[in-house]
């Protein structure tokens, strides 16, 4: 059976302010959502409601039909539902392999200690890290602590992987390999995926299906191509007058 | 079946805990009391590591389980006619028990703010028990139980050896790498899939239960009860002190600390001229390890000394 996750009319509410006025989206396995918004738009808050991070104020979240908001996050995880962090959080102290291999054990696969260490090798060399294998987390550049975050969020055995700015702060030929790296997995391991991005590059290229949402609300979405030409796409990112320029 | 290897550190203690166990019946009377004393401590800091060096959670409370274990103790021999090593795991299982109760609560907190819960948690019952008449009031329990070196120290032996034991496979299988995680970054932890929660919860349980056993053994060693040395915050400290010095969450340092703390402790009880001053000297070892080597001795030992990493653990 193939994985589904469905938010519907989602809301969040902190205190006062609506982070979130109803948003819906399907992440089916094999395809890529992407999710973009201006900042302060709330795609990070939708992510983290659809991993189990926070709770929603209202609106159901389903994971196969299975209602998974009100869940604790390590609970979602064992269900198949993985995210990674905008900014890496490697567990500094341990290894590489063994950042990776906790994941293993505690996520939807429960592998032993022994298995879990194999398994970790396997993953790290898909993502090309088998060289860091051994390097203390504390010691990676910005670029291999973000391979890391993903590698860990693979290992969870999740179906859907949830991608806070994987590409954010990577330029040229960082920012190339990386969407190759997520493409090239997407494809072998075939995952449903929801990138929340900026930059419009690496959603362009990897998403079937793109949602963009202001100030928690969706305002449109459809395939990439005809997304970035929506006038309400282009005035929520570069203001009125240059949608409304002739163009 | 491949024989497993279970590394130097835990062949050294098990060596020295195999010494100590077959030679203690043979030593003069005076050593058997210090040795009693010794691992007395050393039950102690290994009881607080499960908990402060394997989650990273500092506990201000582990006096609490200490005097739970005593007044368990006190109150099985005395009240119920339990002889002293039934008391003893009465005192583990009531250990276990208060620590898994208060757990569900101040575990719901972090960092400092689960110290400070500690600490309350504490004053509570240091203030609560003298007011509880069936308990022994102020006055405590007094149980006559005349000197069992033997026994105490055999009774107090094997809790560490459990202790060495449990810790060393904590660390080793799949809890330990969960542990880690947790220490290093809760939230991140759970985003893997880690039941933090749980984790704690079981590990402040055991670290409870070692506490308690300990707490029961010294009060066997006192033949009383008293609120004062039962509820004694400088144990709680003392703890602390052992594995901040030896290594907080490794398998060695507990050991080593209860060494270094215990050694200065009992020399300068017996120099009149240094009475008091033992507290002292450890608080300044504290901090100086605090502001210099935060690791502790093994933790430090690992990190500069790559070829020793296979050996210290």
């Amino acid at each position: 059976m193939t994985a589904r996750l469905v938010a519907q009319n989602v809301r969040k509410d902190f205190g006062g302010v609506q982070a979130l006025r109803g948003v819906s989206l399907t992440v089916d396995e094999g395809s890529v959502v992407g999710l973009i918004g201006p900042n302060g738009s709330g795609k990070t808050t939708l992510l983290n409601l659809l991993a189990g991070a926070e709770k929603p104020t209202s609106g159901t979240i389903e994971l196969n039909g299975r209602r998974t908001d009100g869940l604790p996050i390590n609970r979602v995880v064992g269900l198949g539902i993985a995210k990674t962090y905008q900014i890496p959080r490697p567990f500094l102290a341990m290894t590489v392999r063994e950042n990776v291999a906790v994941a293993a054990m505690y996520g939807a696969f429960h592998r032993k200690a022994g298995e879990a260490r194999d398994d970790a090798g396997r993953l790290l060399s898909i993502v090309g890290m088998d060289r860091q294998a051994e390097t203390v987390a504390a010691e990676l550049t910005v670029q291999h602590r973000k391979q890391l975050e993903l590698a860990r969020a693979i290992a969870t055995g999740a179906r859907i992987l949830l991608l806070d700015e994987v590409f954010a702060g990577l330029s040229g030929d960082e920012l190339a390999r990386s969407i190759n790296l997520v493409s090239k997995i997407q494809k072998e391991l075939g995952f449903g995926v929801l990138v929340v991005e900026h930059v419009m590059r690496a959603v362009l290229t990897l998403s079937g299906h793109v949602v963009v949402i202001v100030e928690g609300r969706t305002i449109a979405e459809g395939a990439p191509q005809e997304v970035v030409h929506d006038p309400a796409v282009i005035e929520a990112y570069l203001g009125t007058e240059v949608a409304r320029a002739p163009t | 079946m491949r024989f497993p290897t279970f590394g130097p550190t835990l062949y050294g203690l098990a060596l020295v805990m195999v010494v100590l166990g077959v030679a203690t019946p043979f030593l003069p009377i005076i050593v058997k009391v210090q040795l009693i004393n010794f691992l007395l401590f050393v039950g102690l800091a290994y009881a607080l590591n499960f908990m402060t060096g394997l989650t990273g959670y500092v506990s201000f409370g582990h006096a609490v389980f200490m005097g739970i274990g005593a007044y368990a103790l006190g109150g099985g021999i005395d009240r119920l006619g339990f002889p002293p090593l039934l008391g003893v795991i009465l005192g583990a299982g009531l250990g276990a028990a208060f620590a898994v109760g208060i757990g569900l609560v101040t575990l719901r907190f972090r960092g400092v703010y689960f110290a400070i819960t500690t600490l309350v948690v504490f004053l509570a019952a240091k203030n609560i028990v003298p007011e509880i008449s069936e308990l022994g009031g102020g006055s405590g329990i007094f149980m006559n139980l005349g000197f069992q070196p033997l026994a105490e120290f055999y009774t107090i032996w094997t809790i560490v050896v459990l202790e060495i034991g449990l810790t060393y496979w904590v660390t080793h299988g799949r809890l330990g790498y969960g542990l880690r995680a947790i220490k290093s970054d809760e939230d991140a932890a759970k985003t893997v899939g880690v039941n933090a929660s749980r984790l704690k919860l079981i590990l402040f349980g055991i670290s409870g239960m070692f506490a308690g056993a300990t707490g029961a053994v010294y009060a066997w060693t006192l033949s009383a009860v008293l609120p004062d040395t039962g509820f004694d915050i400088t144990y709680s400290l003392r703890m602390l002190a052992m594995i901040i010095i030896g290594g907080a969450g490794t398998l060695l340092g507990p050991f080593l600390g209860a060494v270094i703390v215990y050694v200065p402790y009992n020399y300068f009880q017996t120099v009149q001229s240094l009475l008091g001053l033992q507290l002292a000297v450890i608080g300044a070892l504290v901090l100086l390890i605090a502001l210099f080597i935060p690791t502790g001795i093994v933790g430090t030992v690992r990190r500069y000394v790559p070829t020793l990493r296979r050996y210290v653990e």
